[in-house]
C-alpha cells in the first residue's frame, strides 16, 4: 500500500514535473519568438503581401496601396531588363561558382598539403576579403582595366600581345567578365577558409593508411578528400548562391549613377523600382520591388534544396 | 507554484531587460550618455538635446560631412546657432542616405525639420511632405536677391507654388579645354551642330580628342539632341513609351554616327566608366570636350591645377530643331521644410543663412559651384564660362533630357549610345537595338 502510494506519489511529481517542464520551455523561447516574429516572419508576409500591390513609397500606409493581383509578376517577366537582370544573375551564380568553388578547393587543398608558409598564403589569398569592395573595384576599374595604362594592356604589351593589349576590357562586349573576374577574386579566399577547415577535420590516419596502401596524392584527393567535403561543397554551394542572390554592390560600382545591361542583377533592379533609379526622378513601384524580392526567396530555397539533396553526406561518418 | 511564478517573474524581467537595453531607454544608459556628453562639446550636446526635445531644428543634409559642401554647412550651422540662439542639429545623410531614407523616416514620424536634395527629387517625390514656403519667403523677402530663373524653376517643379529654395546651382553643358580650343584657332563656341562638327575637325586635326564621355553621363548626348529636335515633352513621350520608330530618333542616332564615322569620339568612349573620362582624357589633357554638369571643374580640381582654363557651351541647336541653345538641364540642390516642422520660421531663417551673403559665397568658393544669391556676383574663376550659358537659358529640361524617362530602358539605351558612339553600330541597328 505505502509502496503503491509513493508510487503514486512518484508519478505526480513526474506528471507534475511535466507540466512545467511543458510550460517552462514555452516561456524560455517566447523572447526568441517575439523577435522571430517580427524581424523574419512579418517583413517575410508583408513583402509577399505587397508584391500583389502597386506601392509607390515603400512606407505607404496600407490604404494607400492599391491592389493589383499578379500584375507585378507579369510585368516583370515582360520586361526585357529584368530578364537580362535574371540571366546575368544566373551567369554570376554559375560561372564564378565554377571558378570560385575549384580555386577555392584548389588553394585549400594545396595549403592542407603541408607547405610551408601556409599561414602568410592563408592570409594574402583572404586579404581582399578584408579590403572596402569601393577600393577594390576602383582598382580593377581605373587601373588594371585602363585602357590607357591598365595592368593587363602593360603586360600584354610587353609580351608582345598586340591584339590583347587593344581590349576594352570595359566595353559591352567584355563588362560581364571583367567584372565576374574581379568579383570572384575577391571572394576566393572566404571559400577557400570553409574548405580549409572542412580538410582539417579529415583524421590524417586516412592518408597514412591510403599512403600505405600505394595511393598517390591524386588518389587521396579523389577518394578520402572529396567525398568527405560533401558537407562542405554544401556549405559553399549556399554561402555562394545566398550571396550571388544579393549581389549589389559590385553592379552598382562597375556602373555608376546608370545601370548597365551587362552589370545588372535583380537586386539592382529591385533597388531601381524602389528607390529610383540614376539622378532622374522616375517612376517608383515598391510593390515590383517586393516581387523581384519573392522570386530571388524562391530561387535561394530551391538551391538550397536541391544542394540538401544531391550533396548529402548522411552515409559518412569520420 | 511559487516557483512557477518565480520563474515566470525572473523570465518577465530578463525579458524586460533585454528590449530596455534594445530600446537604449534604460536610467543606466541615460546616464552613460549624459557623462559622455559631459565629455564632448558643451555646447554641442546642449544643441543637440535641445534639438531633440522641440526647440531647434534637426536637418537632414544630403552632403557628406567631408566634402567642401559640407564643411561649408556645418560652419554655417554652428554659427547659425551662435548667433541666433537655436539649436541646429545637422546630419550629414549623403545622396544615398538620404534618397533611402527620408520618407521612411517622415513616414515613421522622426523629426526632420528640413532637408536638402536635388530640385526635382524634392519636389516630386516628396512634394506631399514639404511645407509651401510662399508666405515665409514674402515675410522675408527672399526673392529680393535671389536668382529668378531658379526660383521659377523651383516654382514649376512644385506645382505653381515655392516648395523649396534653390542653393549650389548647376547648368548641364559642354565643358572644354580652353587652351586645345585656343591651339586649334577655335575663337567662338559652336552654336549649331554642324559647327560643333567644324570645330571637333579642327581638334582632331590638331592631334587632340574632340570629344569624351563616360558611361554615366553619355546618354545626356542622346536626350540634348532628342530633345533638342522635338522639345523636351515630345522626347520624353517618346523614351516613355518606346517609340523608337519615331524619325527624330534615327536622325539623333544619324548625327552620332557621323561623328563617330569622323573620329571625333574618344577610341575608349565605349568603355570608359565614370570617371575615367573625366580623368584621364579631359583632366589630362588629351579629349577637349565633355558634356557634364557646372560640378565637374570641382570634381577634377586635384587634376587639372588651378591653371586650367575652362569653356563652356550649351548644346547645339540641330538643323529644324524646335528647341534652341537657350534650352537645358539647369537647375539647383534645394532645400526644403518638412510640413509636420514645429519650427518652420527658424527653419527658413537657416535655409536663408546657408543661400544667402557669406555663407553662399563661401559655398561657391569651396566647391568651385555658382552661388544662388544674385549680390554674390564673383563667380569662381573656373566657372566664368558658365554665367553667359547660365544667364541665357529660358527653357527647363529635367535630368538627362529624356534620355533616363524609361527606367527600363535607361541601361539598353546606354549600352546601344556607348557602341554608336564608339563606331561599333550603325544608327539603323541603334534603333533596331532599341525596338527589340
Amino acid at each position: 500500500m505505502r509502496k503503491q502510494s509513493s508510487g503514486q506519489r512518484g508519478q505526480g511529481t513526474a506528471a507534475a514535473g511535466k507540466r512545467r517542464a511543458g510550460n517552462a520551455p514555452i516561456l524560455f523561447v517566447l523572447p526568441a519568438l517575439f523577435f522571430f516574429f517580427s524581424v523574419f516572419l512579418y517583413p517575410i508576409l508583408r513583402t509577399i503581401l505587397m508584391s500583389f500591390f502597386r506601392i509607390e513609397g515603400i512606407t505607404d500606409p496600407i490604404p494607400k496601396w492599391s491592389f493589383v493581383g499578379l500584375q507585378n509578376y507579369e510585368k516583370l517577366f515582360r520586361t526585357a531588363l529584368f530578364r537580362i537582370s535574371l540571366w546575368n544573375l544566373f551567369r554570376i551564380w554559375f560561372l564564378g561558382g565554377i571558378l570560385v568553388l575549384s580555386l577555392s578547393l584548389l588553394f585549400a587543398v594545396i595549403l592542407e598539403s603541408g607547405i610551408r608558409g601556409k599561414r602568410f598564403f592563408r592570409a594574402v589569398i583572404y586579404l581582399p576579403n578584408i579590403v572596402s569592395a569601393v577600393a577594390l573595384a576602383t582598382m580593377w576599374l581605373q587601373y588594371v582595366y585602363s585602357p590607357k595604362f591598365g595592368l593587363l594592356k602593360t603586360v600584354f604589351s610587353s609580351l608582345g600581345m598586340k591584339s590583347l593589349s587593344k581590349i576594352q576590357w570595359l566595353d559591352s562586349a567584355h563588362k560581364f567578365e571583367s567584372l565576374l573576374l574581379a568579383y570572384c577574386f575577391g571572394m576566393i579566399g572566404y571559400h577557400m577558409l570553409i574548405f580549409m577547415s572542412g580538410i582539417e577535420r579529415i583524421g590524417t590516419e586516412y592518408y597514412e593508411a591510403a599512403t600505405l596502401d600505394g595511393a598517390g596524392r591524386f588518389q587521396q584527393f579523389r577518394y578520402i578528400t572529396l567525398p568527405l567535403l560533401k558537407g562542405m561543397f554544401r556549405t559553399n554551394l549556399t554561402m555562394w548562391s545566398v550571396t550571388s542572390v544579393g549581389f549589389f554592390v559590385w553592379s552598382q560600382l562597375f556602373s555608376t549613377v546608370t545601370a548597365d545591361t551587362r552589370t545588372i542583377t535583380p537586386m539592382v533592379y529591385l533597388y531601381m523600382q524602389v528607390f529610383g533609379a540614376g539622378n532622374s526622378v522616375t517612376e517608383r513601384n515598391a510593390g515590383t520591388g517586393a516581387a523581384v524580392g519573392v522570386l530571388l526567396s524562391l530561387a535561394v530555397i530551391l538551391i538550397f534544396r536541391l544542394a540538401n539533396r544531391l550533396l548529402r553526406d548522411r552515409d559518412l561518418e569520420f | 507554484m511559487k516557483k512557477r511564478q518565480l520563474g515566470a517573474a525572473a523570465l518577465a524581467v530578463l525579458t524586460g531587460l533585454a528590449l530596455a537595453s534594445c530600446g537604449g531607454g534604460s536610467t543606466e544608459s541615460a546616464s552613460t550618455e549624459k557623462a559622455a556628453e559631459k565629455q564632448a562639446d558643451a555646447s554641442e550636446a546642449k544643441s543637440d538635446s535641445s534639438a531633440e526635445d522641440g526647440k531647434g531644428l534637426v536637418y537632414w543634409s544630403m552632403w557628406e560631412a567631408t566634402e567642401p559642401q559640407g564643411k561649408v554647412i556645418r560652419e554655417a550651422a554652428e554659427k547659425f546657432s551662435k548667433d541666433t540662439g537655436i539649436p541646429l542639429d545637422v546630419q550629414f545623410k549623403g545622396r544615398t542616405g538620404i534618397r533611402e531614407g527620408l520618407q521612411p523616416a517622415l513616414d515613421a514620424g522622426s523629426r526632420i525639420d528640413l532637408f536638402d536634395e536635388d530640385i526635382d527629387r524634392v519636389n516630386k517625390t516628396w512634394g506631399d511632405y514639404i511645407l509651401d514656403l510662399e508666405e515665409l519667403s514674402k515675410s522675408h523677402d527672399y526673392e529680393k536677391s535671389a536668382n529668378a530663373g531658379l526660383i521659377a524653376a523651383c516654382r514649376e517643379v512644385g506645382g505653381g507654388k515655392l516648395k523649396s529654395i534653390p542653393y549650389q546651382p548647376n547648368v548641364f553643358a559642354f565643358f572644354y579645354n580652353q587652351s586645345l580650343f585656343d591651339e586649334a584657332g577655335i575663337s567662338e563656341v559652336p552654336k549649331t551642330w554642324e559647327e560643333l562638327g567644324e570645330d571637333c575637325q579642327k581638334l582632331k586635326d590638331k592631334g587632340y580628342v574632340p570629344i569624351t564621355s563616360d558611361d554615366a553621363y553619355i546618354l545626356s548626348m542622346f536626350g540634348y539632341h532628342l530633345s533638342r529636335i522635338n522639345g523636351y515633352e515630345k522626347a520624353s513621350e517618346i523614351v516613355k513609351n518606346g517609340k523608337w520608330d519615331d524619325p527624330s530618333v534615327l536622325e539623333v542616332a544619324k548625327a552620332y554616327e557621323d561623328f563617330a564615322k569622323k573620329g571625333y569620339f574618344s577610341e575608349n568612349i565605349s568603355s570608359n566608366v565614370w570617371p575615367a573620362g573625366q580623368n584621364q582624357e579631359l583632366a589630362l589633357g588629351s579629349a577637349a570636350i565633355y558634356l557634364n554638369g557646372s560640378w565637374l571643374p570641382n570634381e577634377v580640381k586635384d587634376m587639372t591645377g588651378d591653371d586650367f582654363k575652362w569653356g563652356c557651351f550649351s548644346y547645339p541647336a540641330v538643323p529644324g530643331g524646335k528647341d534652341g541653345t537657350e534650352a537645358s538641364n539647369y537647375g539647383a540642390q534645394v532645400f526644403a521644410i518638412s510640413k509636420d516642422s514645429k519650427n518652420p520660421e527658424a527653419a527658413f531663417r537657416f535655409i536663408e543663412y546657408v543661400t544667402k551673403g557669406e555663407f553662399d559665397k563661401k559655398l561657391s568658393e569651396e566647391s568651385l559651384g555658382i552661388p544662388a544669391d544674385s549680390e554674390n556676383s564673383d563667380w569662381p574663376k573656373q566657372l566664368a564660362a558658365v554665367k553667359p550659358v547660365m544667364d541665357s537659358l529660358k527653357t527647363r529640361y529635367p535630368w538627362a533630357a529624356s534620355a533616363e524617362d524609361n527606367v527600363d530602358m535607361t541601361p539598353i539605351l546606354k549600352e546601344n549610345m556607348q557602341k554608336l558612339c564608339g563606331g561599333e553600330i550603325s544608327a539603323e541597328d541603334f534603333v533596331k537595338n532599341l525596338q527589340k
